[in-house]
């Protein structure tokens, strides 16, 4: 294999680990610093430009001088902390072990192939998860019932939304509208103390949590653009919860 | 007040329980979720522990997320975990969520069913209390979070010395 060959081969590995982490939920801080742990370890220095949805990378051989440029677009985005974690030690591993690229390639797949958890546990989780927060808003135990009902069934049409692929902001808007119709049932009837808690804390398994902590830690590391485009898809996702909320409170008359 | 002690590690419990639900959501890895489960009961206790005490909730959430922050750093030498694993998901219960419900509705109300002046007045002053203590809030969350490593101005855990 020649010298070219061999760049483009680093390139694709690089941009494929920092289009991983991105997805994965890192912030554009780690993405950075995860090719540069990389590109030390392979005699390469990299420059990359990460945006939102594509990222652009120039790397240089330490030896031959010789550069290349490719450019990769990043999937839909999806949170999964396992990935970050087994990255980061493999970056870690891959410097005070000295990997040789195939290596890197092998964990990388390795990595890909990690399962997430069962579907049905992280359904009663989160909707465990969604009576706790009644709970912290000093709902009682019927409005801990409703609230976990709610986030149950908003998370699964959520879930079976994706399924069919439907754009991420029209499954937000039905996830919080199913979750608050149901709640808002505890209101009509007049289920415990605080009915109107377990309707505010219904939707909150949507809350964009990771996209506004992330855009402000961009923000703080001066990658303005990306900390900005973070912040906008959390304004947007919070928007189309509160529409769903919205809807639901208007068609039960709730005010 | 015993019963308030009570109150204060049921609430924290929960807390907990929030925090690993959102850790599953996030796939976290396994080894971590003990770690995210009892993070998540210290940031609920010391912000309920704080409010309970009429600290402002901007400020018993900013300390709270900065506990987080700080415990984060020797866990993750501990461990082998990088930070983020565990201190995103504690955070997300804190999330002020009802405040935003408070907004919506105030805002509902205002738009489309109050007629009165002087109601309209007060769904005004909703509005902005809310909605701002709801804005504030998320800063102090994610400031508090991030704060601790960009004090110690390092990039990388691995880095500090403990």
């Amino acid at each position: 294999m020649n010298d070219t060959s061999n760049l483009i081969k680093t390139a694709n590995l690089l941009l494929d680990i920092s289009s991983l982490l991105m997805v994965s939920g890192a912030n554009t801080n780690r993405a950075n610093l995860s090719i540069d742990r990389f590109a030390s370890v392979l005699n390469c220095k990299a420059y990359s430009l990460i945006s939102h949805k594509t990222i652009i990378m120039t790397l240089t051989d330490e030896e031959t001088n010789e550069s290349c440029t490719r450019v990769q677009n990043i999937p839909p985005y999806v949170i999964d902390f396992s990935i970050i974690s087994a990255i980061s030690k493999a970056s870690w591993n891959a410097i005070t072990e000295n990997w040789s690229i195939d290596q890197i390639i092998a964990e990388i797949e390795r990595i890909k192939q990690l399962k997430r958890y069962p579907r049905l546990l992280i359904l009663v989780a989160v909707s465990l998860a969604g009576a706790g927060f009644c709970n912290i808003f000093n709902g009682d135990y019927l409005n801990m019932m409703m609230a976990f009902i709610s986030t149950f069934l908003g998370l699964f049409v959520f879930q079976q939304t994706n399924k069919l692929k439907y754009n991420l902001y029209i499954r937000l808007f039905l996830g919080s509208f199913i979750a608050s119709v149901t709640a808002s049932f505890g209101i009509l009837y007049n289920i415990g103390t605080n009915p109107q808690t377990a309707l505010a804390t219904s939707i909150l398994f949507l809350v964009p949590g990771v996209a506004l902590i992330n855009s402000f830690h961009d923000l703080l590391e001066n990658n303005v653009l990306n900390g900005m485009v973070r912040f906008t898809t959390g304004l947007m996702t919070v928007l189309a919860m509160a529409i769903g909320l919205f809807l639901a409170m208007y068609l039960f008359q709730l005010n | 007040m015993l019963d308030i002690i009570l109150k204060l590690i049921e609430v924290s419990f929960w807390s907990g329980i929030a925090a690993l639900g959102f850790g599953l959501l996030f796939n976290i890895p396994k080894n971590a979720i003990i770690t995210v489960f009892a993070l998540g009961f210290g940031a609920g206790f010391i912000k309920f522990l704080l409010m309970h005490f009429n600290v402002h909730v901007v400020l018993g959430s900013f300390l709270a997320a900065f506990f987080v922050g700080i415990i984060s750093i020797p866990l993750a030498h501990k461990i082998h975990q990088p930070p983020v694993v565990f201190s995103i998901p504690p955070v997300i219960p804190m999330i002020p969520g009802y405040f935003a419900y408070e907004t919506v509705l105030s805002i509902m109300n205002f738009l489309f069913m109050e007629g009165d002046a002087s109601k309209r007045v007060h769904l005004i002053d909703a509005i902005f209390t809310n909605g701002f203590t709801m804005f504030f809030v998320l800063i102090a969350l994610t400031v508090g979070v991030a704060l601790p490593l960009l004090l110690l101005k390092k990039n990388s855990v691995k880095k500090i010395d403990i």
